[in-house]
């Protein structure tokens, strides 16, 4: 298990890049790599050589924080700190829905497994977001409930502010992070909330499940450390440090076998979950790094894994996992 | 069989039979006898001497005074050599009464009667070489060596081989050889010494086996020992009971410091001391080796004995300083000093004998008394200047008297004279951490290295320092790599990291585990050893204050854990795991564990600075002031952090309150700076003092003072990984910002939040946007605006400075004479975007507090609408322009395109159409122009206000914004205190009280607010003058308003520096009402 740098494209944005997302192969173009950066642009490019694949495609104000893809590879979706999501043909750039649900904020995006919702961290809503995929309207909202013991209320307002949002691989299960870094669970179908995860008191910024078990959920936190835990039995199952900053962002290999982490500290970082151990740090970024995402499997005769990180200094960078 | 003497009877035949073991014990009958029967003057003599064998010393001196009285002179006149044998036995006797008496007055009456008598003999006879001789010994005895060895020369004049003259000048050349400094001179007195004894042999080689004697202390001081080995062998062979042979032949054997010459040795001295009991010197040595064999008892009978019998000074030194010896091994330290002392009164000079000062000065520093323990160590060090024991006592008393340079150069002279000296490298070495971290990591290298070379055991202190130095120097795989080999064999440790990996913790319990010890339990039931040495509980910390530095905390808590669970009271370990809980903000976990370790000691200054730390944070004013009061007592006042912090607390007690006493202010200013500056008098070494000192100077506007203290500072913080200030970085950016040096102040922004924060903090970014708000470039301030918001999205004050940044933008492009359509577009984009960001915060607000007022956002709302409006006018204006400049170029080219067709087909009808058209089209454009020329005429008007206005608002800001957002850290104590295992402990509380000031210091960034307020109000101001334009009238009449509010300004000024806190739960309405107030007053004083 381990990664080798490919390649990394400097300034590939005008500005920070803050978001990454794979945009599956379809059947006659292979996965395309879509970057949301604080220039307002949202960017598709080529593997491996990272050469766009299309001009920068606009629409945003205030930076793009967030950016998703649908898993037909078809449609994909950027958010933007105005709180506009944006949902467009991956094709034609053209616009399919302008979405927005105010005065909920849009952080994190993830479309459900199947593609047929699309989840978004509702900020200062204390809710995540579903949209249809279909029809692109509102089809619910899952509320966090206030906790009953009361923490002492965090000053800055970040209450239960959501950021983060991960589908579990069945799609029954929808987990969203927060900014006091309590992580709750939700059963989607019953759209019930299930329960809170604790063990983090910073942020939540990137929750990911493993995609081989539904239950093993990840996240990132500002307080250094990624978690590793059992959803549905409560359980912390393992606390991953190294890295020397906020966490950012968490993303699972299609294997299974490792988690990649992004972190403020400037590095990537990939995990072996048996070892429970960081085994390798990368570091070709020069400032914080974002967001990191595996390739996901499929597409002809694309076999090798391909992990991709973005970061503040305007770079991409591309490795091989193996 | 005894001998005996016949007494003549006068005129007869008869004789006296005087038996001579059965002398009278009245020496009166004797002495009848012999005046009756005038016996000849020689059986006086023998029957005297025989006394004296006896050892009936009076009757001997009665004989003989008896025999030299002037009856007796007169009467044997003509009988010369007796009377003068007579003279010099007596001489001699006095001279050994002298020589043994130990009162100066009696020795020297004694020595006075033996030169009476020696005079008398000379009287007899000028020539008698007995008398010669006699009175060179008695020379001797009185240490007079030139004169005995002149006398001795007259006797030898008289007969070259007088033997008794040779032997008494050999010993002359001995004493000499003694006495001599210079160890080549003394040589040759000893080889001279030896030639008489070896004349004296040669002409007499029968001649008992003492003399021999001389011949082998000679040999023995000219060092050939098996030649001196020789010459005391002839002597017990001759004489097999010489107690001097024995106990010279035993002292060289014991010099050979082997088993088997040191038996050999025992043995000699053991037979001595049966020969004849009395012998000091071999009771001194037979005490000194059952002092090595530690049988302290019979060293105290046979030094009691050896006092007892010997009285020379030298020798009873020996045995007090073996007396003290013993005491001193068993550890009675009182009764080993007085005898140490009785040892060395018994000395003239060090040189005889330095040991017992050594020995003096080790108790006396055991006792404390570390004046005269030095004094001693110097005598000592006179003696022996080279020798590295003393050299270390000495550094070491140096140390404890705080006279650090005296030490060092001690120990580095310890070094020097051996290089092999473990002991001294790192007594050196720990002298050195303070001070100079690198030298003392290469010096207990040394250390380590001639400690692995020689085998011997390396001490885990050792190690511990060394990792700790390379922890400090930020190598933390050689410092991990150290620890481990300090801790030995911890194969403990990696199995029990492999179990804790695979505990699973209930999320609900998760503060729990903290507290959960099963894991150790269960390890020690499968039989696995948990236990460490006390003396590696400290390595062990630091290893685990390493794990957390490289970022294994998780490793670390167990590590912290397992400290506790093995030693519960471990008071640092409590604390190093409440502050990884605050670390991770994780305040429960915290407070759990101060509470924790208060419990163990409810004064532990450290436990009660974190903990009122934490209730400074929780916004618990009162009880924090308390805490640090009580954490300041706790330490009586020597814990400067405390005081510091209280500093500190004074401070943002100043800066806090909303509705400012100038008063309050000024006396909160007062104290603080109070508190600052004694501990600098404490500790002037104190950054964060220093930092506080600053800030204060700031905050009274001396910018120049300031800076200057705030680059000290900057400077002196960088180079330990312990000291991370990125407040002093930030204060520094403040004071450039205050004095109008934009770019300087970005910078230092920039590389702070580089070096400190990995580009985390949210609170700087605003700082920095603030800086490039007030340096007008807007897109910067933007952007950074942006990136906080994308670091902090719960901070809605941040939005609000986004939207008012983005208004200023638009204003400020609006205003310019010249511009593009596509910057006018852009003012359009940013007019939207600042509209929707105010109208999402006027949204949000309904369900949320973010602690803005409504009607203050609704006022940017409308203000943006409308400005809104009056660009889009712009922009169709723009548009229009551009549209206008589009066509011009169309009508040039058509123009060509008709002068073409007009040459080729010459249709003039045509021509004068597109001609009139073109008219038309001019005219219009005219009338646009005159239309967009009043409107900006309209501008200029406000853009001339608006120079004046920029302005004021430096000034403005100069002492109402910055001044109150300099942040400080609380101090940290650099307490030196390096001494092993405390240091390192020290060094993360230090840490660690760091890292909570750390928080502190965010926690009172409520200047947040200060910040944003400033802006805010900028903003505002900008929207009225927006709406004043061209209504010069009232601007006018405002500005006579200004005048006369100015006084009334300082005042005024607005300040909002409240934690979050307190705005989210009280002072939302109060607060506002003072914003209004503000904006009011800035916008007057600008016009």
């Amino acid at each position: 298990m381990k990664l080798a740098g490919l390649k990394t494209a400097e300034n590939a944005h005008d500005e920070s890049i803050w978001a990454s997302a794979w945009v599956p192969a379809t059947d006659n173009r292979p996965a395309l790599l879509l970057t949301g950066s604080l220039d307002e642009t949202v960017r598709l490019w080529r593997t491996d050589e990272l050469s766009p694949a299309a001009p920068p495609l606009g629409g945003h104000a205030l930076g793009v924080v967030s950016v998703a893809a649908h898993p037909s590879g078809v449609v994909a979706a950027s958010a933007s700190l105005d709180s506009f999501i944006r949902v467009f043909d991956v094709e034609s750039n053209s616009s399919i829905a302008t979405l927005e649900a105010p005065p909920s904020e849009v952080w994190n995006m993830q479309f459900e497994p199947k593609g047929t919702i699309l989840a978004v961290a509702g900020g200062s809503s204390a809710s995540v977001k579903l949209w249809d995929t279909s029809s692109w309207q509102l089809v619910d909202s899952l509320a966090i409930p206030r906790q009953e013991s009361s923490r002492p209320t965090d000053r800055t307002g970040g209450g239960k502010f959501v950021l983060s949002v991960a589908w579990s691989p069945d799609g029954k299960r929808l987990a969203c992070g927060s900014m006091d870094g309590t992580i709750s669970v939700f059963d989607v179908h019953r759209a019930k909330f299930l329960h809170h995860l604790d063990g983090h008191f910073m942020p939540v910024r990137s929750l990911v499940y493993s995609p081989l078990d539904s239950r093993v959920l990840f996240s990132a936190c500002d307080d250094t450390h990624v978690h590793m835990y059992d959803a549905e039995g409560k359980n912390l199952v393992a606390s991953l440090s190294g890295h020397a900053s906020w966490v950012l962002s968490v993303d699972a290999s299609p294997d299974g076998a490792a988690i990649a982490t992004g972190s403020s500290d400037r590095t990537v970082r990939l995990w072996d979950l048996t070892m429970r151990a960081s085994v390798q740090t990368m570091t070709s970024h020069s400032d914080q790094v974002w967001s990191v995402a595996f390739r996901p499997p499929g597409g002809t005769g694309v076999r090798a894994g391909r992990l991709a990180s973005v970061s503040d200094d305007k770079s991409i960078s591309l490795y091989d996992y193996s | 069989m005894s001998a005996c003497v016949y007494i003549p009877v006068q005129n007869s035949e008869e004789e006296v039979r005087v038996v001579l073991d059965q002398l009278p014990r009245d020496a009166s009958d004797i002495v009848d006898i012999l005046k009756a029967e005038q016996a000849p003057l020689n059986i006086w003599l023998i029957i005297a001497r025989e006394y004296f064998k006896q050892g009936k010393i009076e009757q001997f001196r009665q004989i003989l005074e008896e025999g030299s009285s002037p009856e007796i002179d007169e009467y044997y006149a003509d009988v010369r050599y007796e009377r003068i044998a007579i003279l010099n036995a007596l001489g001699a006797y006095h001279t050994y009464l002298g020589k043994v008496e130990t009162k100066q007055r009696e020795k020297d009456d004694n020595y006075v009667l033996a030169t009476q008598y020696y005079n008398r003999a000379s009287r007899i006879d000028v020539h008698e070489p007995s008398t010669w001789i006699g009175k060179g010994q008695l020379c001797v005895a009185k240490g007079d060596l030139a004169q005995a060895s002149s006398q001795f020369n007259i006797a030898l004049n008289e007969d070259q081989n007088n033997v008794a003259a040779l032997l008494g000048q050999a010993c002359v050349e001995f004493n000499m050889g003694e006495n001599e400094d210079q160890y080549q001179k003394a040589l040759e007195s000893y080889k001279r010494s030896l030639d008489y004894y070896k004349r004296a042999l040669r002409a007499y080689p029968n001649c008992p086996g003492v003399a021999r004697l001389g011949l082998g202390y000679c040999r023995y001081r000219l060092g050939q020992f098996d030649k001196a080995r020789q010459a005391f062998q002839r002597v017990l062979d001759l004489d097999a009971e010489n107690i001097e042979a024995l106990v010279a032949l035993g002292i060289m054997e014991l010099q050979t410091n082997e088993v088997d010459g040191i038996q050999k040795g025992m043995a000699k001295m053991l037979k001595a001391f049966d020969v004849y009991p009395y012998c000091s010197m071999s009771l001194i040595h037979l005490a000194n080796h059952f002092f090595f064999t530690g049988q302290h008892f019979l060293v105290e009978q046979l030094t009691e004995n050896a006092l007892a019998v010997g009285n020379h000074g030298l020798m009873k030194s020996h045995s007090y300083y073996n007396l003290a010896r013993s005491y001193h091994s068993k550890g009675d330290f009182e009764k080993a000093g007085r005898y140490y002392m009785a040892s060395v009164k018994e000395i003239n000079k060090p040189q005889e004998f330095a040991l017992p000062f050594y020995g003096l000065g080790q108790v006396q520093l055991k006792l404390g008394d570390l004046k005269n323990a030095l004094s001693n160590f110097e005598k000592v060090q006179e003696v022996y200047p080279e020798n590295c024991e003393t050299l270390k006592a000495v550094g070491h008393i140096h140390v404890q008297l705080g006279q650090i340079e005296k030490a060092l150069e001690i120990f580095r002279k310890a070094t020097r004279v051996d290089p092999k000296d473990a002991q001294a490298f790192m007594e050196l070495g720990e002298l050195l951490m303070p001070t100079d971290p690198g030298a003392a990591l290469d010096t207990l290298k040394s250390a380590l290295n001639i400690l692995k070379r020689e085998g011997e055991e390396v001490p885990v202190e050792l190690l511990n320092n060394i990792g700790v130095l390379f922890f400090e120097k930020g190598e933390f795989e050689l410092a991990e790599q150290t620890f481990k080999e300090a801790l030995g064999e911890g194969a403990f440790l990696s199995f029990l990291f492999e179990r804790t990996k695979c505990s699973i913790v209930d999320c609900g319990a998760y503060n729990g585990q903290y507290w959960d010890m099963t894991i150790f339990h269960q390890l020690e039931d499968e039989g696995i050893s948990l236990d460490f040495p006390w003396d590696k509980i400290t390595t062990l910390f630091n290893y685990a204050r390493l794990l957390e530095q490289i970022r294994n905390s998780e490793r670390a808590s167990i590590l912290y854990r397992l400290i506790l669970f093995k030693y519960p009271d471990y008071i640092d370990a409590y604390l190093r795991l409440a502050a990884m809980g605050m670390e991770r903000k994780n305040i429960q976990l915290s407070i759990e564990m101060i509470h924790e370790a208060l419990k163990i000691d409810d004064k532990c200054p450290n436990a009660l600075t974190m903990l009122a730390d934490l209730e400074l944070k929780s916004d618990d004013w009162v009880k924090a002031k308390d805490t640090f009061r009580a954490a300041r007592d706790a330490s009586n006042g020597k814990d400067s952090y405390s005081t510091l912090s209280l500093g500190n607390w004074n401070y943002f007690a100043a800066i806090r309150s909303e509705k400012r006493g100038p008063k309050l202010e000024a006396t909160h200013l007062e104290k603080a700076k109070e508190l600052y500056t004694k501990v600098l008098m404490l500790c002037p070494a104190n950054l964060y003092a220093a930092n506080g000192a600053g800030v204060i100077l700031a905050e009274k506007g001396h910018f120049d003072v300031s800076k200057d203290v705030f680059t000290q500072v900057q400077e002196a913080a960088s180079g330990s990984i312990f000291v991370q200030m990125a407040d002093v970085w930030i204060n520094l950016a403040h004071v450039y910002f205050a004095q109008g040096h934009f770019a300087l102040a970005v910078k230092m922004y920039q590389n702070c939040l580089r070096k400190f924060y990995y580009n985390t903090d949210s609170q700087v970014l605003l700082y920095l946007a603030r800086t490039h708000y007030e340096a007008e470039q807007w897109q910067d301030c933007k952007r950074t605006l942006l990136r906080a918001i994308h670091l902090a999205p719960s901070n809605y004050t941040l939005r609000f400075d986004a939207g008012v940044a983005m208004q200023k933008f638009s204003a400020s492009t609006l205003q310019k004479s010249k511009r593009t359509a596509d910057e006018v577009r852009a003012t359009v984009t940013d007019l939207k975007n600042a509209v929707r960001v105010f109208s999402q915060l006027s949204a949000a607000s309904s369900y949320h507090s973010h602690g803005f007022d409504e009607k203050k956002i609704r006022t940017h709302v409308e203000y943006c609408k409308h400005l809104l409006d009056a660009a889009k006018v712009h922009c169709e204006a723009a548009e229009r322009e551009e549209q206008q400049n589009r066509l011009k170029l169309e009508a040039v080219r058509q123009d060509s395109l008709a002068e073409e067709a007009r040459r080729k087909a010459d249709e003039q009808r045509k021509y004068q159409l597109e001609r009139r058209k073109q008219e038309d089209e001019l005219k219009r454009v005219i009338q646009q122009e005159e239309n967009f020329e009043r409107i900006k005429e309209q501008w200029k008007n406000y853009s001339t206000s608006g120079g004046k206005r920029k302005d004021r608002s430096h000034f403005e800001d100069d002492d109402g914004g910055n001044g109150e957002r300099k942040r400080r850290k609380g101090g940290k104590r650099r307490k030196k205190d390096r001494r092993k295992d405390h240091y390192e402990q020290e060094a993360n509380i230090e840490d660690e009280q760091e890292e909570m000031d750390e928080a502190e210091a965010k926690q009172m960034n409520s200047q947040v607010e200060e910040a944003d307020r400033a802006n805010a109000h900028l903003g505002l101001e900008d929207s009225d003058a927006e709406d004043d334009m061209g209504y010069s009238a009232i601007i006018r009449k405002r500005k006579a308003w200004s005048e006369s509010d100015e006084e009334d300004e300082p005042a005024e000024r607005i300040r909002n520096p409240t934690p979050n806190g307190y705005r989210n739960s009280a002072g939302s309405d109060e607060e506002t009402r003072g914003n209004g107030r503000s904006t009011q007053n800035e916008e007057e004083d600008d016009y």
